[in-house]
């Protein structure tokens, strides 16, 4: 009796094996450097310019004693990673300014995120949780509403009491830390509240696909400061956490990232070559040989 | 006629709130208010109306036995499961624990293991594309290539280099190109809207 039964290992099997052998690699290469990338020397990804980190920095800094801050968490899940750190060290910083925070959301995905860094704050213990305005729904719609009344009926506490005291909407707050995503960026913020309130100081941290969309407000001055790149966002960490006695927390190390960058400069140029060698190696259209 | 009605009804809706942006008066404030109100409920009307499209669409699917029926179920029954946590009897909603952990434990790592996956995908994409359109390609790789070395994480003095020229790419080029891209959209945005307004367009007819 014959067995119809494949072989496990196949010629074909090998071959794709072989195929994925490279990424796999790159791979390993990624989880090992992101290990040992602490203790690199002469790789530095935090930006060496400092002045958008000082600008924020200041931006805090000037708050008044006691200051309502609201964090509008609209933030995509695919590229809050890139700004998760930074986000994080944001809160710490305003919470070690004495400010008061309430956060809001208009994206469900913002809301998702915003609710998990809420109890991941409740769970630390560490610094109070910001007050809870949940979701506005609208989109845009929502954000322009919430100029005149943005606390829910049923919020309770002394910070939604103390933004009833003072009109209940977005007005009441002494500066808003925009999380941006693709949805509701800081743009959504300047075209719909910075031009109902102007004196309002509006910050920003957003993901790098959003910096060249957002650059030209800041030069205008409609936002106060804006961190929007990973390497701006390195380097506020690094500042904040240089005067704290926390710990930021995880962040990115150059290592895996210059591993990554030289993979991706590899990879074309090895594209780029192949194709060349190609086109050298076809006989030309008409036919002839060149002499 | 239904036509000059509909247009009727968007041009008094947006000279409303653009009058509201600009003069201070209540009983404007009030109307344009309640015009963003209706908008707020369009908004929350077209998200439940897209669930509900969504879900119906996938549920003929796995009935017909048509398309990707692993997908349609690994969807519905992820819809399920975070309508089940966040709208359950004693459930606090979108602050709920079994939401949380669904948002962390699951959506969150899924959702940037698929944006993580770009950087395999656009390398492969590249590779392709050097073998269909080589000029544009080459021109894009060549963009992206400079790009990453200017962006490399390198310290001293060629670090700083380095990160001055990415800062210059960023501000000078990059910007201006968007600029230029936001402000023609612009133009196309108010032009066609303006002749759908006024009816310019002979084809409606």
């Amino acid at each position: 009796m014959t067995s119809s039964q494949q072989p496990l290992v196949t010629a074909e099997r090998l071959a794709s094996l072989r195929r994925a052998a490279p990424v796999l690699l790159l791979l390993l290469v990624l989880v090992a450097a992101s290990l040992v990338s602490a203790g690199t020397h002469g790789l530095r990804l935090a930006s060496p310019d400092r002045s958008r980190v000082d600008q924020l920095r200041l931006a805090i800094g000037n708050l008044p004693d006691d200051a309502l801050v609201l964090i509008a968490c609209d933030a995509d899940l695919g590229t809050y990673p890139e700004i998760r750190a930074t986000t994080r060290v944001a809160i710490d910083d305003l919470a070690a300014h004495q400010a008061r925070l309430a956060i809001v959301s208009f994206t469900p995905e913002g809301r998702a995120i915003a609710a998990a860094e809420r109890d991941r704050i409740s769970r630390g213990g560490r610094v109070e949780p910001p007050a809870d305005l949940g979701f506005v729904a609208g989109a845009e719609a929502g954000l322009v509403r919430s100029v005149a009344s943005i606390v829910p009926a049923a919020a309770e506490g002394t910070i939604a009491d103390a933004i009833r005291q003072r009109g209940g909407g977005i007005g009441a707050f002494d500066m808003v830390l925009i999380v941006s995503g693709s949805d509701i960026s800081a743009r959504s913020w300047v075209e719909q509240v910075g031009s109902r309130l102007p004196d309002l100081p509006l910050i920003s941290i957003a993901p790098t696909f959003l910096a060249p969309e957002l650059e030209p407000y800041l030069r205008t001055g409609q936002l106060t400061a804006l961190l929007a790149t990973l390497r701006e966002g390195i380097a506020y960490t690094a500042a904040v956490s240089a005067g704290s006695p926390s710990s930021p927390g995880p962040t990115p190390g150059p290592l895996p990232m210059l591993i990554g960058m030289l993979a991706a400069i590899g990879a074309l140029a090895e594209a780029a070559f192949r194709r060349l060698v190609r086109r050298r190696g076809r006989p030309p259209r008409n036919g002839r040989l060149p002499s | 006629m239904r036509r000059a009605i509909l247009a009727a009804i968007v041009l008094v809706t947006g000279l409303l709130v653009l009058l509201d942006l600009m003069v201070v008066n209540p009983s404007l404030d009030d109307a344009a208010g309640a015009v963003n109100e209706l908008l707020v409920l369009l908004a929350a009307a077209a998200a439940v109306g897209g669930g509900v499209t969504l879900v119906a669409f996938h549920a003929r699917n796995l009935a017909a036995r048509d398309g990707d029926s692993s997908g349609s179920i690994v969807l519905l029954v992820g819809m399920a499961a975070i309508l089940l946590a966040g709208l359950r009897p004693g459930s606090s909603g979108s602050s709920d624990p079994a939401v949380l952990w669904l948002v962390a434990a699951l959506l969150a790592p899924i959702a940037a293991s698929v944006f993580a996956l770009l950087f395999v995908f656009l390398l492969r994409a590249f590779r392709r594309g050097f073998a269909l359109r080589v000029r544009e390609t080459s021109l894009m790789a060549g963009a992206a290539a400079l790009v990453m070395v200017l962006l490399l994480p390198i310290g001293g003095q060629a670090g700083d280099w380095l990160a001055s020229g990415a800062g210059w790419m960023r501000d000078v080029p990059l910007a201006g190109v968007f600029r230029g891209l936001l402000i023609g959209i612009g133009i196309l945005v108010a032009v066609s809207a303006a002749r759908s307004l006024l009816a310019l367009d002979g084809d409606d007819e």
